[in-house]
C-alpha cells in the first residue's frame, strides 16, 4: 500500500457572500490551496477532482462539480460529484485518497462548495430537511435541529449533563472561531449568551445551532513521488475510516451515540495503527453542540456520558490535552455543507505545519471526523505531520 | 330479527371555543344560542374526526373488522371536493375492501342517510358523519362548530331501527353553500325557513308513525337551539331536549342530529321510541325512529362537556381563516405512488417482523434492522401505545415548509422518537406529538397512537399516525 499525502490546502472565507457564487467561491479555495503548496505547481499536474456539494438552493443539481473544474481552468480532467450530505467532502477526501493509493492518479483535488444563505427562509427551510430521513422523520415535522434536539434530550436524560455543558462547546468553539479569519461567525460569547439564547429546538438554544454558510475548501492529494516534489512538509493521511448507518435516527440502536462515527473511527485508527489516546487535536462535526459531545465519545475521546467531564475541565480547549475544534468547528467558522468535511482538513493541514490561528503546540497528529445527516454517513481521517516516520 | 344500532363512537376535538369569545370578538351574537362549540385542531379534518370516531365505534361492538359489509361517510367539509372519502376510512381500518361504501356530501341530512344506508345494508355495516362547517365569520361561523359519529349496525341489536321516513319538496335558499365557497349561507327569510322546516319535519315525523307517548328522545334539525323547539309539533319538549346538543357543540353539520341522536338513544330507559329527524337545504328531510337504549357507547356528556378552551384569535388561527397556506418553493415531496405502499405503516403502524432474529423493523420494508438480513418480514401491527424516547419542540421559524402553514396555525409542535413494544421486540418511529401542550412533552412519557392529517402535497391531503399523551 502506497502512502498518500495532502500537499495542500485552503479555503473561501466562511460567511455569508451574497457577491459570490458557489464557483467564484470555489476559486478562491482552489487559488489558496494552490498558494500552499511549498513548491511550484502547475495545475496541469492535477490528474482528477471529487468535490462534495449537497447542491443547496438546486443551482446546478446536476454536473456542478464539472462546472466547477471547468470554471477554475482544469479543462478535460475527470471530476466527479460527491453527495453524502453535510460528509460530501469527507469522502471526496477519501476518493481522493483511494484514487491516489490505487496508482491510477498522482495528484488529486479534493475538496466542496456550498452557497446557502442566498434563499428565502421557506426555500432554506426546504433544503435544510433533504438530508433526514424524508417519508418519516422529515414528515414527523423536523428539520436536522429538531434531530439533533431530540438526541440531545435524550442524552441529557440518560447522563449527567446540562443545557450548560451544551453551552460550553459553543463558548470555546466561538473563543477559537474568534481568531480564525475565515470565520463566518468569529466572535465570542459568554455560557449565559449560549444558554439563554432563543431556543430552536428544545433544548438547543441559537447558540447550539450552527449557521448556514457560503463557503468552498479544496485539498491536494498527492502521491508520496508527487509530494516529495512539491512539498516539505506534507501531511501524511495516516488513515481513512468512512462507515454508513440509518439515515433516521429512529432506525439505530441507540439514540445518544452516532454507530457510524464509532465504526469509522476504528477503522481509521486501524488504518493508521494508533488509538484514540494517541490523538494531539481533533476537528470534529459540530453542527449543533450535543454533536460535538457525542463525537467526543464516539471517537473514543472518553467513555459515554463523560464528555460534559471534557468541557468542564477544559481538556479539549486549545491549552488542553485535546484541543478540539481550534478552527472554530461549524459552530464559529460556519457549516457550508459541501464544503465543511474539506474544511476541516485545511484546518488540520494547517495544525500540522504549524500555520494554524489557533496553534497546538507539538501538533504531531489530528483527526478530522465528518458527519452526514445526522449520522448516515460518517467520513473520519487520521493526519500526521511529515512523511511517513517523520513525525514522532 | 331486529337490525339497529349496536354500538356507537364519537369524537369531539379538542378545542372549544366559548360564544363569549366570538361576542366579544364582534360585539355581536350570532351563534344562535350556542354557548360553546367544538374546533377542529389545524391537523383535523372530516376523514381524521371519521377515523377517530368510527375507530371508536367498532372497539365498542362486538364486530369483527372482516365483517363489516357497508361503510358509509357523511360530511358537507369533504377536503377535496370531489374525491370518495370512504375508502380511506376503510383504509385507515383495515375494513374489507370489499364492503360497499358510500361519501354522502351534500347536505346535514348525509348523516342520516348513510345511517339509513347502514340499516338498509346486508350484514354488519359502519355508518359515521364527520362534519366541521365554516360559515361567514360576522355572522353564520359563530355558531359552527365540529363533531364526529359513527354507528356500527348490526342484526340483533339492542337498539332497534323501527323506521325511515322522508320528504322531499323543493325549498331553496334555507341551507346552501355556493360552488367553490367554505362557507355556508342562509337567504335569512326567516318565516320561510321556519316554516319549510316545521313542514317537512312534521310529515317525516307523521311518516315514521310513532305514538307521541311512547317519544322519549327526538334528535331534531338543530342549525341552533331554538329551531327544533319550534318545528317539534306535538313531540314532548323533553324528548326535544335529550337529542339537543348544538349548545355545546355547535352546528356541526351532518353530525349534529347523529350525535344528538347517541345522546337521546344513552339516556332513554330503553321502553321509549327515540327520534333522529334532520332538514337538507335543498328541501329533503329524512327521519329514523328506534327503540331500546344504547349503552355501548361513549358518555357524550362527557364528551361535550370536556375540552381546552382558546380564545377567538386562536379560533381564527386554528381554522385557518387567517393563515396564508402557500409556501415559497413547496414541501417534502413523497409522491402519491410512494405514499400509497407506506398506508398500512402510517395508519395502522405496521411494521416487519424478521424471521431470522424475531427483531422489528419500520417500515416494513428493506433489510432488517436488527440482524441486516435481507428477508421477507411478518407484517405485524405496533401497539398504538408507546413511549417517549427522545423529544423535542419544534418552534416558529424550525418548521420543514411543508409544515409551516400547521405550525402558524397550531403554534410550536412537539416531535418525538416513540418506542412500541411487541411480543417482547421493541422499534422507534419518528412521530409528531399532538393535541397537548407541546412544552410538556418529556422523555419517559406514555403516548397513543391517533391519525391526523400530516400534510398536503399537490393539493392532496395525506394522513398518517401522530400521538397524543395518554395521562
Amino acid at each position: 500500500m502506497s502512502d498518500v499525502y495532502i500537499v495542500g490546502a485552503g479555503q473561501s472565507p466562511f460567511g455569508s457572500f451574497p457577491g459570490e457564487s458557489y464557483r467564484s467561491l470555489f476559486e478562491t479555495a482552489y487559488d489558496r490551496a494552490l498558494e500552499s503548496v511549498d513548491r511550484d505547481l502547475n495545475s496541469d499536474q492535477i490528474d482528477e477532482a471529487y468535490l462534495g456539494t449537497l447542491g443547496v438552493g438546486g443551482r446546478q443539481i446536476g454536473l456542478s462539480a464539472p462546472a466547477v473544474t471547468e470554471h477554475v481552468g482544469l479543462h478535460g480532467i475527470p471530476t466527479t460529484r460527491v453527495e453524502n450530505a453535510c460528509a460530501a467532502s469527507g469522502y471526496a477526501l477519501r476518493n481522493a485518497v483511494a484514487a491516489v493509493e490505487s496508482g491510477m492518479a498522482d495528484l488529486v483535488l479534493a475538496g466542496g462548495y456550498e452557497v446557502m444563505t442566498d434563499a428565502s427562509s421557506d426555500h432554506t427551510k426546504w433544503w435544510l430537511g433533504v438530508s433526514g430521513e424524508t417519508e418519516w422523520e422529515r414528515l414527523s415535522g423536523t428539520t436536522f435541529a429538531g434531530v439533533y434536539a431530540q438526541m440531545a434530550s435524550a442524552y441529557l436524560d440518560a447522563y449527567d449533563a446540562t443545557v450548560d455543558d451544551l453551552s460550553r462547546v459553543a463558548v470555546k468553539n466561538h473563543a477559537n472561531g474568534a481568531h480564525n479569519p475565515n470565520a463566518h461567525l468569529g466572535f465570542e460569547c459568554s455560557l449565559e449568551d449560549a444558554s439563554n439564547a432563543q431556543t430552536v429546538a428544545d433544548p438547543l438554544t441559537l447558540y447550539h445551532c450552527c449557521p448556514t454558510t457560503d463557503g468552498a475548501s479544496a485539498v491536494l492529494v498527492a502521491s508520496e513521488d508527487v509530494a516529495s516534489d512539491l512539498s516539505e512538509t506534507p501531511v501524511h493521511v495516516a488513515g481513512s475510516g468512512a462507515a454508513s448507518g440509518a439515515v433516521g435516527l429512529f432506525q439505530r440502536d441507540s439514540l445518544t451515540s452516532i454507530p457510524a462515527t464509532r465504526t469509522a473511527a476504528e477503522r481509521a485508527y486501524e488504518m493508521a495503527d494508533i488509538g484514540p489516546n494517541d490523538v494531539d487535536f481533533a476537528e470534529v462535526h459540530d453542527c449543533f453542540a450535543i454533536a460535538e459531545l457525542l463525537a467526543y465519545e464516539d471517537l473514543g475521546f472518553c467513555e459515554r456520558g463523560e464528555a460534559p467531564e471534557l468541557l468542564r475541565e477544559g481538556v479539549t480547549n486549545p491549552d488542553g490535552d485535546l484541543p478540539i475544534n481550534t478552527s472554530g468547528g461549524l459552530k464559529s467558522k460556519g457549516h457550508p455543507i459541501g464544503a465543511t468535511g474539506a474544511g476541516q482538513i485545511v484546518e488540520a493541514f494547517e495544525q500540522l505545519r504549524g500555520d494554524a490561528h489557533v496553534q497546538v503546540e507539538g501538533a504531531e497528529r489530528g483527526v478530522t471526523h465528518n458527519v452526514g445527516g445526522s449520522g448516515g454517513g460518517v467520513a473520519v481521517h487520521v493526519l500526521e505531520r511529515g512523511f511517513r516516520g517523520e513525525s514522532a | 330479527m331486529s337490525r339497529g344500532v349496536a354500538a356507537a363512537g364519537v369524537h369531539v376535538p379538542r378545542f372549544r371555543l366559548a360564544t363569549a369569545e366570538s361576542a366579544d370578538a364582534w360585539d355581536d351574537d350570532h351563534a344562535g344560542g350556542v354557548e360553546r362549540k367544538a374546533v377542529p385542531a389545524a391537523d383535523e379534518d372530516s376523514v381524521t374526526m371519521a377515523i377517530a370516531a368510527a375507530s371508536d365505534a367498532i372497539d365498542r361492538a362486538d364486530v369483527d373488522h372482516d365483517a363489516l359489509r357497508f361503510v358509509g361517510l357523511a360530511t358537507t367539509t369533504p377536503p377535496l371536493a370531489e374525491s370518495k372519502l370512504a375508502p380511506r376510512v376503510v383504509r385507515a381500518l383495515a375494513l374489507p375492501a370489499d364492503a360497499r361504501t358510500a361519501t354522502e356530501t351534500a347536505s346535514p341530512t348525509a348523516g342520516l342517510d348513510v345511517l339509513d344506508r347502514a340499516l338498509a345494508a346486508d350484514g354488519p355495516a359502519l355508518a359515521v358523519a364527520a362534519d366541521a362547517p365554516e360559515g361567514d365569520p360576522a355572522d353564520a361561523d359563530h355558531r359552527m362548530g365540529a363533531a364526529a359519529v359513527a354507528f356500527l349496525v348490526t342484526d340483533d341489536a339492542p337498539v332497534e331501527h323501527a323506521n325511515t321516513a322522508s320528504h322531499a319538496d323543493e325549498y331553496p335558499g334555507i341551507r346552501y353553500r355556493k360552488r367553490g365557497s367554505t362557507e355556508v349561507n342562509a337567504l335569512g327569510v326567516t318565516s320561510y325557513e321556519r316554516g319549510a322546516v316545521r313542514e317537512s319535519v312534521s310529515r317525516v315525523v307523521e311518516g315514521l308513525d310513532a305514538d307521541p307517548e311512547e317519544i322519549g328522545g327526538a334528535a331534531l334539525h338543530q342549525p341552533n337551539t331554538g329551531l327544533p323547539y319550534r318545528v317539534c309539533g306535538d313531540l314532548p319538549q323533553a324528548a326535544v331536549a335529550s337529542g339537543t346538543v348544538v349548545d355545546r357543540v355547535g352546528d356541526a353539520g351532518a353530525a349534529t342530529v347523529p350525535f344528538g341522536l347517541v345522546r337521546a338513544l344513552q339516556v332513554a330507559d330503553g321502553g321509549e321510541t327515540t327520534l333522529a329527524v334532520d332538514f337538507g337545504g335543498g328541501g329533503a328531510a329524512l327521519g329514523l325512529a328506534f327503540a331500546g337504549s344504547l349503552d355501548a357507547a361513549p358518555n357524550v356528556d362527557a364528551a361535550l362537556d370536556s375540552g381546552v378552551e382558546v380564545s377567538y384569535e386562536r379560533y381564527l388561527r386554528e381554522r385557518g381563516y387567517v393563515v396564508d397556506g402557500a409556501v415559497a418553493g413547496g414541501g417534502a415531496h413523497v409522491s402519491l405512488p410512494s405514499w400509497r405502499r407506506s398506508l398500512d405503516g402510517r395508519y395502522r403502524l405496521v411494521a416487519g417482523r424478521c424471521p431470522e432474529c424475531g427483531g422489528l423493523t419500520f417500515p416494513a420494508e428493506g433489510a432488517c434492522g436488527m440482524c441486516y438480513d435481507c428477508v421477507d418480514f411478518a407484517r405485524v401491527e405496533l401497539p398504538r401505545e408507546g413511549v417517549v424516547e427522545a423529544a423535542t419542540v419544534i418552534g416558529q421559524g424550525g418548521a420543514p415548509p411543508e409544515f409551516i402553514s400547521q405550525q402558524d396555525r397550531d403554534g410550536p409542535y412537539a416531535v418525538a422518537v416513540v418506542r412500541f413494544t411487541l411480543d417482547g421486540a421493541d422499534v422507534t418511529l419518528p412521530m409528531q406529538v399532538t393535541d397537548c401542550d407541546p412544552d410538556h412533552v418529556e422523555v419517559g412519557d406514555a403516548v397513543r397512537a391517533t391519525v391526523r392529517r400530516v400534510y398536503t402535497d399537490e393539493g392532496i391531503p395525506r394522513y398518517g399516525a401522530k400521538v397524543t399523551p395518554t395521562e
